[in-house]
């Protein structure tokens, strides 16, 4: 009991209600308020004295003010009520304070915006990207197609050529210099043509400096009838120069661009009717 | 007065109220405290406009952080004033307040505002107003000095160049004396 006037009397309660104490004091002080009922009560009387002073030295705040306040205060209450200012007898109007909400409003539709802006550009891009993807792949397509349409063309020329009586085909031989080799001609006395099958041709490759001749026998005359390549990729039915009468056809091998006469020593394919 | 009658309620249904978070418990609050807490806030706060922005923040931190408050801890006006005097000293040691208010000295404050301003005469409090005017001279100083102008008993015992005990047993003193009238 001693020990409890001594802590009374030490001022610590006074400080404790004047709120001058650091916050481990303080917990300490309301520890000991609650463990003795002496100690709460003496605290209790402080407290009120302590407020009484304070209602001694009160100073009354604007009237105009107390609607601002509370207002403010409950401005976190789910409903929109607002109070009377109290500033005279007459209802005063107060309009609830939209202002805070109004530019806290702006800021997040700023935001929003802003985002969108973000999103919406980064989206332009990409689509930009996926146009221009797609207008190559079209321009390729374009191509493949016009590719195909004249294969097409070209195979049909071909097939029109198997349909038409008019056409013979003669199959050469390989003499002495390319025995393996075999050429198939296509000709027409009729339509005056004569197409040589690159895809059935089994010939030698030709170096770049010489190419393929392909010379008409009228008797035995021989006439040119143009020069070709060896070309593995080639499968279609090329077209020579035209002749009306032959007697056979024979191939030899000449210097880049032909020769006016053949050379009778590089004569790879023979065939006659 | 012109104003419509005050709510009051007792401090027990006050604090229930506020625990309920009704409406008419913050009016009552109002009503019921704030002339004693601006009289805090602007003893220790010359500047009206400022004072009156302390009082607001005051109601709103009480009523935000109604829930740390416990009976236990003592008297729901020592748990506000405490607030109010935080926020207050908080605002006058603050750099953007002092580059302000360079030229006041503060220490003029009380009975500055005293003359200019009408203290509220409550007809229950009278016989304290004679009390606090028999209080010591150094009791009233100290008292004002801790409570009204938010500086520590240690702060003021510097200042006054008082022993810390002094200032202890002179603080304890004035408050034993406004307890005796108030009995």
């Amino acid at each position: 009991m001693e020990n409890l006037t001594a802590y009374i009397e030490s001022g610590i309660l006074e400080l404790y209600a004047l709120g001058d104490l650091t916050p481990e004091v303080r917990l300490q002080v309301e520890e000991m308020a609650t463990q003795h009922p002496a100690i709460k009560a003496e605290l209790n009387e402080i407290e009120r004295s302590i407020e009484i002073y304070a209602e001694n030295n009160a100073v009354e705040p604007p009237a105009h003010i107390r609607g601002i306040i509370l207002n403010s205060v409950l401005t976190n209450f789910a409903d929109d009520s607002t109070f009377d200012t109290g500033t005279s007898g007459n209802n005063a109007k107060i309009v609830g304070l939209p202002a805070g909400q109004t530019s806290s409003f702006y800021k997040y539709a700023f935001a929003a915006s802003l985002a969108l802006l973000i999103v919406s550009g980064i989206a332009l891009v990409t689509l930009y990207n996926r146009l221009q993807q797609s207008s190559t792949q079209l321009a390729a397509l374009q191509i493949d197609r016009q590719r195909f349409a004249n294969r097409v063309n070209l195979m049909d020329e071909q097939l029109n050529i198997f349909r038409d009586a008019s056409f013979k085909f003669l199959k050469l031989q390989g003499t002495a210099q390319a025995p393996s080799a075999t050429v198939t001609i296509a000709w027409s006395p009729v339509k005056r043509k004569v197409l040589i099958d690159m895809g059935s041709l089994k010939m030698p490759a030709n170096d770049k400096a010489h190419q393929y001749q392909l010379w008409a026998l009228v008797g035995s005359k021989p006439i040119d009838l143009g020069v070709f390549d060896k070309n593995p990729e080639s499968t279609n039915m090329k077209e020579m120069k035209s002749i009306a009468s032959a007697d056979a056809f024979a191939i030899t091998l000449e210097p880049k661009g032909g020769s006016i006469n053949p050379t009778m020593s590089e004569m790879m394919v023979i065939g006659k009717f | 007065m012109s104003r419509k009658q005050k709510i009051s309620l007792s401090e027990d249904d006050l604090v229930q109220a506020l625990r309920n978070r009704e409406k008419i418990a913050i009016e009552a609050l109002y009503d019921m405290y704030s002339s004693s807490l601006y009289g805090v806030i602007s003893r220790i706060i010359i500047d009206t406009a400022t004072a009156e922005d302390i009082l607001q923040e005051t109601f709103v931190k009480i009523w935000h952080s109604f829930s740390s408050y416990s009976t236990e801890k003592g008297r729901l006006f020592t748990w506000m004033v405490n607030i109010a005097r935080n926020l207050s000293i908080d605002k006058i040691r603050s750099k953007d307040y002092k580059n302000q208010n360079k030229n006041h000295e503060l220490e003029n404050n009380v009975t500055f505002i005293d003359e200019q301003r009408n203290t509220v005469y409550k007809t229950e409090l009278l016989g304290i107003k004679e009390l606090v005017a028999t209080l010591k001279p150094e009791q009233k100083a100290i008292l004002d000095l801790v409570y009204f102008k938010g500086y520590t008993h240690m702060e003021a015992a510097d200042k006054l160049g008082i022993p810390l005990g002094t200032i202890k047993t002179r603080l304890r003193m004035s408050i034993q004396q406004l307890r005796k009238y108030f009995n």
